[in-house]
C-alpha cells in the first residue's frame, strides 16, 4: 500500500473502530455544526459549556451536555485534561475539537489518543509538523511546494528583525508562529516601524496563544488568498477538493469567502491541488485540512501554512463539491476509506458572509448585548450556520462570529444576487452586526467583477463605509423616523416592541406617571 | 404635527397628518404598522412597503434605524422639543473636544499620550484589547490632553472616560 508516499513524518497505524459517541470540545456555530453531522450519522453527541453558554443552542441540540467551568476560555474550553476526563466520564469514543481553542494543539491531540479516545483530526505528529508556521515552511520546502521567502526561526529581538528585513527588502510581514486568524500579524514598511510592530505582535501572540514567537517574511503586494481543501483517509488516499477564495479580509480576518475563485483555472486548480496534497502527504496528514496559498497576480502561488482542522469557511466547499466535510471527518476517524481517488470538478458558486457582532460604522469595535430578535433568511440556496438565537447573550469572552450566511447558485452573479436577497431578509436586533458591511461589499463594482486581492478590502473600506445611501432610502428613513417618534410621543409607555397591556383600567394605570400613582395611592390610604 | 428629522446629519422636515406625510411640499399617503411580536415595522409610503427596525438610543426621538439594507442614525423631534433642546445646548456653552471613551469593556494595553500633549484629530491615543484583538482608540478632534484616566494593564468598563481634552488656548 502506498501509504504516505514521500512522507517525512512517522504516523501511527490506522485505527478502525466505530464511533458511537462524540464529545465536542467547542462552542457556538461549529459545535452545532458537529452536533448536526453526528445526528445525521446516528452518533450521539456530547456538548460542553461554560457559564456563559449554559443557554446556548449547541448545548440544547446535543444529546448530552456537561458544564466545564467559568466563562473564561482558559478555565473552560481550553482545559484539555478536564475535557478528556469529561469524555471518559460520559463514555465518549471520540473528541471533535472544532476550530480555534484546542483544535491545533499537538499535546491535546496526543493526550486524547493516549487516553484511548479517537481524535477527530489529523495525528498529533501531523499537527506538530504543520502546527507551527516555521515548521510547516520547512516541510513544504522539502516537499517541493513553493513558499514565500522568509525566516524559519523565531525572531530574537528588534535588531534581529531589522537585519532580516533588510535582507528581504521592505515591506515585510511579522507573523505569530503559533497563530491563525491574523492575531499577532503586522506589516512593516520601513525600518523605523519595526521595533514597535514587533513588540505589539509579540504581545498579541502571547495573549492569544500563550506563545510570543514571531517570524518575518517578504511581503507580496496584491496577492489573493486562495486555499485548498484537503481530505485524507487513513489508507493513503489524499485528495484536494478545490479552492476557496478568501481575499476579502480585514486586518487579516476573513469576512467573505467563496468557491470557486474567479482567478483559478482548471489547470491552476490541478497544480495548486497537487502542491497541497504533496505538503499534506509530507506531514503524514489524515482527515480534513486546508493549505493556504498566496496567489500572485502573475499566477505564481506560495504555500503559507496548513490549518490542521476544519475551517470556518468549509461550507462553501461542501456546496460546490457536494461533500459533507464534517461527516467525512467523523467517517475518516472511524476508519472509513474515501470513496473517490480524484476530486470532482466544482459545480456552481457558493459565497459565505461571516455575520459578526462588530460595528462597521464604528471601526468594527465589538458590540455586546442580548439578541432581542432574530429573523433567519431562508428560501432556495440559502444556508445558515449559526450559534445564536433569540435570548443569546453576546459578550466579550469569545470570538465575535455570530453565524455564517452561505448561499449557493449556478453562477457567481446569481450567488451575489442571492446573498444580497438573503442579507436583506436577515434581521438581528440587540447587537450591531456586520450585515450592512456585507451589503456594501456585494454592491461594489470591483467585487462584482472579482477584481479583489487581500489588500482590496483595507483600501476600499473607508469608501465603502462612507457610501451615501440612495436619496430614496434617506427619504424613507426620514418619514419612518417621524412616524415612530410620533407614535412614541403619543404613548410614551409603548416604546419599541414592549408588549402593551390589552385594555381596561390596568392600561390606564400602566401609563400614569409616578407622580399620579403616588397621589392615587396616598389618596387610597386616606392621607 | 411637524417633525424636524436629522438623518445621518441631513435635516429633513416631515409634516404628519392623519394618514399621510408632507416632505418638501409633496404629500404622500404613509402609515406605520407593527409586525406583531417582532421589532420590525412596516412603513408604507405611497403604497410601497419598507421593513424598518428602530432601536432607541436613550434620548427621546433618537434611534438607530435599519431601512432597506442601510443603517441610519436619526433624530426626530417636534418643533417644540427641538427648540428646548437647542436652548439647553446653548446654555451649556462651548464644550472641549469629545473625550475618548471606552467603547467596550476591555484591557488597556497601551497609552500613547500624557497630560499636556497636543494631539491631532484622528491620532491614536489608547490601545485596548477586547475579544483578543487590539483596538486603537483615536481622538475625534485636535486638542490638548487634560486628564489621563487609562492605566496600562487595567480592565475598564464600557463608557469609562479614558482621556479628556481641552481646546488649544
Amino acid at each position: 500500500m502506498a501509504r504516505h508516499q514521500g512522507g517525512s513524518v512517522a504516523v501511527p497505524p490506522p485505527t478502525v473502530r466505530p464511533i458511537r459517541k462524540v464529545l465536542i470540545a467547542n462552542r457556538g456555530e461549529i459545535a452545532l455544526r458537529v452536533v448536526r453531522a453526528c445526528q445525521e450519522l446516528g452518533i450521539s453527541s456530547v456538548a460542553v459549556y461554560s457559564d456563559a453558554d449554559a443557554q446556548a443552542p449547541h448545548v440544547r441540540e446535543a444529546d448530552e451536555a456537561v458544564w466545564i467551568g467559568p466563562a473564561a476560555a482558559s478555565e473552560s474550553y481550553l482545559k484539555g485534561d478536564h475535557l478528556i476526563e469529561v469524555a471518559r466520564a460520559v463514555g465518549a469514543d471520540a473528541i471533535h475539537p472544532g476550530y480555534g481553542f484546542l483544535s491545533e494543539r499537538e499535546w491535546f491531540a496526543r493526550a486524547v489518543r493516549d487516553a484511548g479516545l479517537i481524535w477527530i483530526g489529523p495525528p498529533a505528529e501531523a499537527i506538530a509538523a504543520m502546527g507551527s508556521k516555521t515548521a510547516a515552511r520547512t516541510l513544504a520546502i522539502a516537499a517541493g511546494t513553493p513558499v514565500v521567502p522568509g525566516t524559519t526561526e523565531a525572531l530574537r529581538d528588534a535588531a534581529d528583525a531589522t537585519a532580516v528585513a533588510a535582507r528581504f527588502g521592505y515591506p515585510v510581514l511579522l507573523k505569530a508562529a503559533a497563530g491563525g486568524g491574523g492575531k499577532g500579524m503586522r506589516v512593516v514598511r520601513e525600518p523605523g516601524e519595526i521595533a514597535a510592530a514587533l513588540a505589539s505582535a509579540q504581545r498579541e501572540a502571547k495573549n492569544a496563544f500563550g506563545d510570543d514567537a514571531v517570524y518575518v517574511e517578504k511581503y507580496i503586494e496584491g496577492p489573493r488568498h486562495v486555499e485548498i481543501q484537503i481530505l485524507a483517509d487513513q489508507y493513503g488516499n489524499c485528495i484536494a477538493l478545490g479552492e476557496r477564495e478568501c481575499s476579502i479580509q480585514r486586518r487579516h480576518q476573513k469576512m467573505i469567502e467563496e468557491a470557486p475563485s474567479v482567478a483559478v483555472s482548471p489547470d491552476l486548480r490541478k497544480r495548486m491541488g497537487d502542491a497541497a496534497v504533496a505538503a499534506a502527504r509530507a506531514a503524514g496528514y489524515v482527515n480534513a485540512g486546508t493549505c493556504e496559498f498566496l496567489l500572485a497576480k502573475n499566477g505564481e502561488f506560495y504555500f503559507l501554512e496548513m490549518n490542521t482542522r476544519i475551517q470556518v469557511e468549509h461550507p462553501v466547499t461542501e456546496l460546490v463539491m457536494g461533500v459533507d466535510l464534517v461527516q467525512w471527518q467523523l467517517r475518516i476517524a472511524a476508519g472509513e476509506a474515501l470513496p473517490f481517488t480524484e476530486a470532482p470538478a466544482p459545480r456552481g458558486w457558493a459565497i459565505e458572509c461571516r455575520i459578526t457582532s462588530e460595528d462597521p460604522a464604528n471601526g468594527f469595535l465589538p458590540s455586546t448585548g442580548r439578541i432581542a430578535y432574530l429573523h433567519i433568511p431562508s428560501g432556495p440556496g440559502v444556508r445558515w450556520d449559526g450559534g445564536i438565537e433569540v435570548g443569546s447573550v453576546v459578550g466579550l469572552s469569545y470570538d465575535p462570529l455570530l453565524a455564517k450566511l452561505i448561499v449557493f447558485a449556478p453562477t457567481r452573479d446569481a450567488a451575489i444576487a442571492r446573498m444580497e436577497r438573503a442579507l436583506q431578509e436577515l434581521v438581528i436586533d440587540g447587537v450591531e452586526t456586520s450585515r450592512e458591511f456585507h451589503l456594501r461589499v456585494l454592491a461594489d463594482a470591483e467585487f462584482r467583477r472579482g477584481e479583489i486581492d487581500i489588500q482590496w478590502l483595507e483600501s476600499r473600506l473607508p469608501a465603502l463605509l462612507a457610501t451615501a445611501p440612495p436619496a430614496e432610502t434617506v427619504h424613507v428613513a426620514a418619514i419612518a423616523a417621524a412616524l415612530i417618534a410620533d407614535r412614541e410621543r403619543r404613548s410614551p409607555a409603548a416604546t419599541g416592541v414592549a408588549a402593551r397591556v390589552a385594555s381596561g383600567a390596568r392600561d390606564a394605570r400602566s401609563t400614569e406617571s409616578d407622580w399620579a400613582r403616588t397621589a392615587r395611592l396616598d389618596a387610597r390610604r386616606g392621607l | 404635527m411637524k417633525y424636524l428629522v436629522d438623518v445621518n446629519g441631513v435635516r429633513v422636515d416631515v409634516v404628519l397628518d392623519t394618514d399621510g406625510v408632507t416632505v418638501n411640499g409633496a404629500r404622500e399617503l404613509a402609515q406605520l404598522t407593527d409586525v406583531e411580536g417582532t421589532p420590525v415595522r412596516l412603513v408604507t409610503i405611497g403604497g410601497v412597503q419598507h421593513r424598518v427596525v428602530a432601536r432607541g438610543r436613550g434620548t427621546r426621538g433618537t434611534y438607530a434605524l435599519w431601512v432597506d439594507g442601510w443603517r441610519f442614525d436619526v433624530e426626530a423631534l417636534d418643533e417644540r422639543a427641538r427648540a428646548i433642546r437647542e436652548l439647553s445646548a446653548a446654555l451649556q456653552g462651548p464644550a472641549g473636544p469629545a473625550p475618548v471613551v471606552a467603547p467596550m469593556p476591555g484591557l488597556i494595553v497601551r497609552v500613547d499620550v500624557a497630560v499636556g500633549d497636543r494631539v491631532a484629530a484622528g491620532q491614536g491615543v489608547v490601545v485596548m484589547e477586547a475579544m483578543k484583538m487590539e483596538n486603537e482608540l483615536r481622538a475625534q478632534a485636535a486638542g490638548i490632553v487634560r486628564v489621563v484616566n487609562a492605566v496600562v494593564g487595567t480592565a475598564v468598563e464600557k463608557g469609562t472616560r479614558l482621556i479628556e481634552f481641552e481646546l488649544e488656548a
